[in-house]
């Protein structure tokens, strides 16, 4: 038994190998290829981290910056962006760490003066990091902002530029940070240089996530019975077109395809708890909703486009690992493996 | 350590020439083990509890009892588990009334100063029967009295030490021999502002926390009058207020800030009839707890009456009906809960050696009925030869969980369907103690237990809700042991414990839920305690260990927590007098070897502290 589990491992590894040799236009390290799992963690005890998996050979790395830093994440991990050769881990629980993509070495932090960042950009040699802000005695949050270090490697805050409430993705585009103002439903846009919002436009429904193709920025809005997706014009930053899809309780969470499709998560809430995964096709004007498959628990979506399968992932009600379950584009269960505390989203190379 | 409190206890211990009815019932409280035959159950000396002046009862759990705490840092929040349940599987009582919140079900250890109670007990296992709502994995009893006959007595206790630490207690008492009085005035401060490596920095920085701090006072009264030969009323009022601020988990910057303040007080008529004692009992529990600025407020009212009467020689039984309103003002909910518990314990004691008890309770919530909780005990003294002894101790009994005001009601989430947990428990011990030269008391106790219908909260969608899903099975050993003799002119003591504690799910919450089979979360298989302590004419000194074994963060156990031991110094000399004041000194260092530990995750705990107490008593 073990000699048959040593003579696989040894054929996975041959097998990497082998796809990396094929690969050598770009020397790949540990860890940029393939897809990085992210495992928010649990509120009150800060245990995110990111796992590594190769979904070719299913070989799961976990708790990689543990591994690599010799100490824990030690956050609740809110999302991954990958800028400027620097891969930016944002805690929702106040700090931002840097670390090298190829080999998840620390490069540096923003460990003080944050609140609760939820994202990042990278505008020349400057980092926004959009922040909820406080709480106050409601449990509002009147005092969003994005911070501003100058530094790609880290450092302190100079600047926070006041925003609506709950901004939540950002986008970089020339000379300006595009702000997905969540609870007001606006996008406002940030002039780098001046530091300041200089212009908003207002939206139907709460901005979520941008996701740029082809010169033409994406942004996921939802309401409460559907969800609209926008075009903005990145030259004139100006809206462009949009495509309102009747689906109820979509999540912030979503994956696309490359190929002006979408999976997104939706939750219905009390009183039945159904969740679902969701797939928005975009044709020509109009856009289509199809229910791939429902549940409870759903947490995280990724897509990998290499091998055309959907990454599923479950929370497993924080009381333990989450799991991972991967799909085919026909809602099909390929494969399920567990993954660290509240898998959360994906990045996929 | 021999502190102010502590006068009470040199009388307390003294031949008191009175009736002798009355020098029965000094000052009369309900033995905790009357009706406990076959089970657990541990009580600290006065001794003891002078050595934790100053401290809490989260302390004195951890380091002298096989209880684990869960310490959520410095100062902060500490919960106990018992024999691997939770902190809502333990009940707390003060001078006779459950003083759990009714909206959390448990209590927080952190803030129930060992200064402000006179005794400290602990019983182990399932005492549904005996004890009520949430004597799962066991339960605390607190005591706080006065005594008759001692005159004008005050005392002024001053603590300082390492972290900011200012403790100052001032007690006051007078009693003639039917009426006594005590008032105890006290405020505990720390600032908390130990150094810790930072693990949630980059380079891990050494830093000094600098959001801990800790301020608490409060004020203790006790009376007592004998009205006359048969009949007494004892009164006792607490009011506690701890303002904290919150130590942020490694890695966050959180600024969050709590005040807790309770008030209880207690009102008992006592009957003293031929062969048997009448007690009615009223009572009131407010607690406020306000996290930044958010409130949660709940109050309890009690009253209760039970009948103890001695049959025979060999019968003895107790009889009892208590009604308690619970009203919740919470933060998303108000609402209230009624509550009507009857119960009835009986003692067969066959011989001098061979006692068997039967408790029963039934307890019934808005119209709920909980499940009814029989227990059966028998200790028997099977040996004894004189100088040494042998007894055995079995008892197998239920357990009971009403659901909280929280479980039951928070909105959004709070589930009303929820059926009360329940538990089985059985237990068999031995004791073998000796008296000579060298004394002792060697026990040790093997328990198997299990949990049903346990809630848990679970994520659906955005909203948390609690469920009862798992099912649990605790089993374990524990041995506690205490030697004694002399040196020449030198006593000395040695007290140890060990406690091997599996906990396992066996039904998970669904089909992936990893935990099944595996340990409870923060629940060491392994803890052990020793204590060595010499004494020489008013000269003692101490020196203390505690071992926590590894732990599980997750319920599914993927990491796991490093086991830590912490040795504690202590030193003192009591026979400092001038005329009539004396002046008790002693010098306490605590976490010698400067261990770096945490009890949970990320939490940084202190290192090296030293403390100094100085006292004025008269």
């Amino acid at each position: 038994m073990k000699l048959k589990q040593l003579l696989w491992a040894s054929a996975l590894i041959s097998v990497s190998f082998a796809c990396s040799d094929n690969n050598d236009e770009t020397p790949l390290g540990k860890y940029d290829n393939g897809i990085l799992i992210m495992n928010e963690g649990n509120f009150g005890t800060n245990d995110g981290e990111v796992y590594h998996l190769n979904p070719n050979t299913e070989e799961l790395l976990p708790n990689i910056f543990e591994a690599e830093n010799l100490r824990p994440f030690a956050g609740l991990l809110e999302d991954i962006v990958l800028e400027a050769d620097r891969m930016y881990l944002v805690a929702n629980t106040g700090k931002v760490e840097i670390v090298n993509p190829a080999d998840f070495k620390s490069l540096g932090a923003v460990s003080a003066e944050l609140d609760q960042p939820r994202s990042l950009a990278v505008n020349g040699s400057k980092l926004f990091i959009s922040d909820y802000g406080p709480y106050d005695a409601s449990y509002a949050t009147p005092d969003s902002y994005v911070a501003v270090v100058n530094g790609l490697d880290g450092g302190v805050v100079t600047k926070k530029i006041a925003v609506s409430s709950k901004p939540e993705d950002l986008y970089s585009y020339g000379n300006f940070i595009i702000v997905a103002g969540s609870e007001q439903d606006i996008i406002e846009i940030i002039d780098a240089t001046q530091e300041a919002v200089t212009k908003t436009i207002a939206l139907e429904a709460s901005p979520m996530q941008f996701y740029a193709e082809d010169g033409v920025l994406w942004v996921y809005a939802v309401a409460s019975d559907e969800v609209i997706i926008y075009t903005i014009n990145l030259s004139s930053l100006t809206l462009g077109n949009t495509y309102t899809v009747p689906v109820a309780n979509a999540t912030n969470r979503i994956a696309f395809d490359g190929n002006d499709e979408m999976y997104i998560l939706t939750s219905s809430g009390y009183p039945d708890y159904n969740d679902a995964v969701v797939t928005i096709d975009i044709e020509g004007n109009t856009a289509t909703a199809t229910e791939l498959m429902t549940g409870s628990g759903f947490y995280g979506i990724g897509y990998d486009d290499d091998l055309n399968q959907i990454y599923l992932a479950n929370a497993n009600g924080f009381q333990g690992n989450g799991t991972i379950t991967v799909l085919s584009e026909t809602g099909t269960v390929i494969r399920t493996f567990d993954v660290g505390r509240g898998p959360s989203g994906f990045w996929v190379y | 350590m021999f502190l102010l409190l502590f006068v009470f206890s040199f009388v307390a211990s003294s031949p008191i020439q009175d009736t002798v009815k009355l020098a029965e019932v000094e000052v009369y409280a309900p033995a905790l083990d009357r009706f406990a035959q076959g089970q657990k159950v541990m009580s600290w000396t006065k001794q003891d509890l002078n050595n934790y002046q100053g401290r809490s009862l989260a302390d004195i759990l951890q380091e002298q009892s096989p209880v684990f705490v869960r310490q959520y840092g410095a100062g902060m929040i500490a919960s106990p588990s018992f024999r691997g349940t939770s902190a809502g599987h333990t009940a707390v009582f003060w001078n006779g009334l459950p003083i759990n919140s009714p909206s959390l079900g448990q209590s927080d250890l952190s803030i129930l100063p060992i200064s402000a109670v006179d005794q400290v007990s602990l019983q182990f296992g399932n005492a549904g029967a005996l004890f009520g709502n949430e004597a799962i994995g066991g339960s605390i009893h607190l005591e706080s009295g006065s005594s008759f006959g001692k005159g004008l007595e005050v005392g002024l206790m001053q603590q300082v030490g390492s972290f900011g630490l200012l403790n100052t207690h001032l007690t006051g008492g007078f009693s003639t021999q039917n009426f006594s009085s005590k008032t105890r005035i006290y405020r505990d401060f720390s600032k908390n502002n130990f150094s810790y490596q930072d693990l949630g920095r980059i380079r891990t920085p050494e830093r000094k926390e600098d959001h801990a701090q800790f301020d608490q006072s409060g004020l203790v009264q006790d009376l007592s009058w004998n009205l006359n030969e048969s009949n007494q009323l004892k009164a006792a009022f607490w009011w506690n207020k701890t303002t904290r601020k919150v130590q942020p988990v490694m890695g966050s910057n959180t600024q969050d800030e709590q005040e807790d303040q309770s008030i209880r007080a207690a009102l008992d008529y006592f009957h003293f009839g031929k062969k048997s004692i009448l007690n009615l009992k009223t009572g009131y529990v407010q607690d406020k707890m306000l996290f930044n600025e958010s409130l949660n407020q709940t109050t309890q009212y009690f009253i209760s009456g039970d009948w103890d009467q001695t049959f025979t020689e060999k019968w003895t039984a107790k009889t009892g009906i208590r009604y308690t309103l619970a009203v919740g003002e919470l933060s998303t909910y108000t609402k209230d809960d009624s509550r009507i518990e009857l119960y009835q314990s009986t003692k067969f004691k066959v011989s001098e050696g061979i006692a068997f008890s039967l408790n029963l309770r039934q307890l019934i919530y808005s119209g709920t009925f909980a499940p009814f909780t029989p227990n059966f005990g028998m200790d028997w003294s099977f040996w004894n030869n004189g100088s040494q002894s042998l007894q055995l101790k079995t008892s197998v009994g239920k357990g009971f969980k009403v659901p909280t005001l929280n479980d039951r009601f928070w909105n959004p989430g709070g589930n009303p369907d929820l059926k009360p947990e329940e538990s089985l428990n059985g237990e068999i011990g031995l004791n073998w103690s000796g008296t000579g030269k060298i004394t002792w008391k060697q026990g040790l106790t093997y328990y198997k237990m299990s949990v049903d219908n346990w809630i848990i909260w679970l994520p659906k969608g955005n909203v948390w809700t609690p469920e009862n899903i798992k099912k649990v099975n605790n089993q374990g050993i524990e041995y506690q042991g205490n030697l004694a003799g002399d040196i020449g002119t030198w006593n000395w003591e040695l007290t140890t414990s060990y406690t091997f504690s599996k906990a396992v799910t066996t039904q998970g919450t669904d089909e992936n839920d990893q935990s099944v089979g595996k340990q409870l979360p923060y629940t060491p298989q392994h803890q052990a305690n020793a204590k060595v302590r010499v004494e020489k004419a008013g000269f003692s000194s101490s020196l203390g260990t505690y071992f926590v074994g590894e732990r599980a963060v997750t319920s599914d156990n993927p990491r796991m927590m490093r086991s830590f031991q912490l040795f504690n110094f202590g030193i003192g000399y009591d026979r400092l007098a001038i005329g009539k004041l004396h002046f008790p000194l002693s010098f306490q260092v605590n976490n010698i070897l400067n261990t770096d530990y945490q009890v949970l995750y990320l939490r940084a705990m202190p290192g090296r502290s030293y403390q100094l107490n100085l006292s004025i008593l008269l």
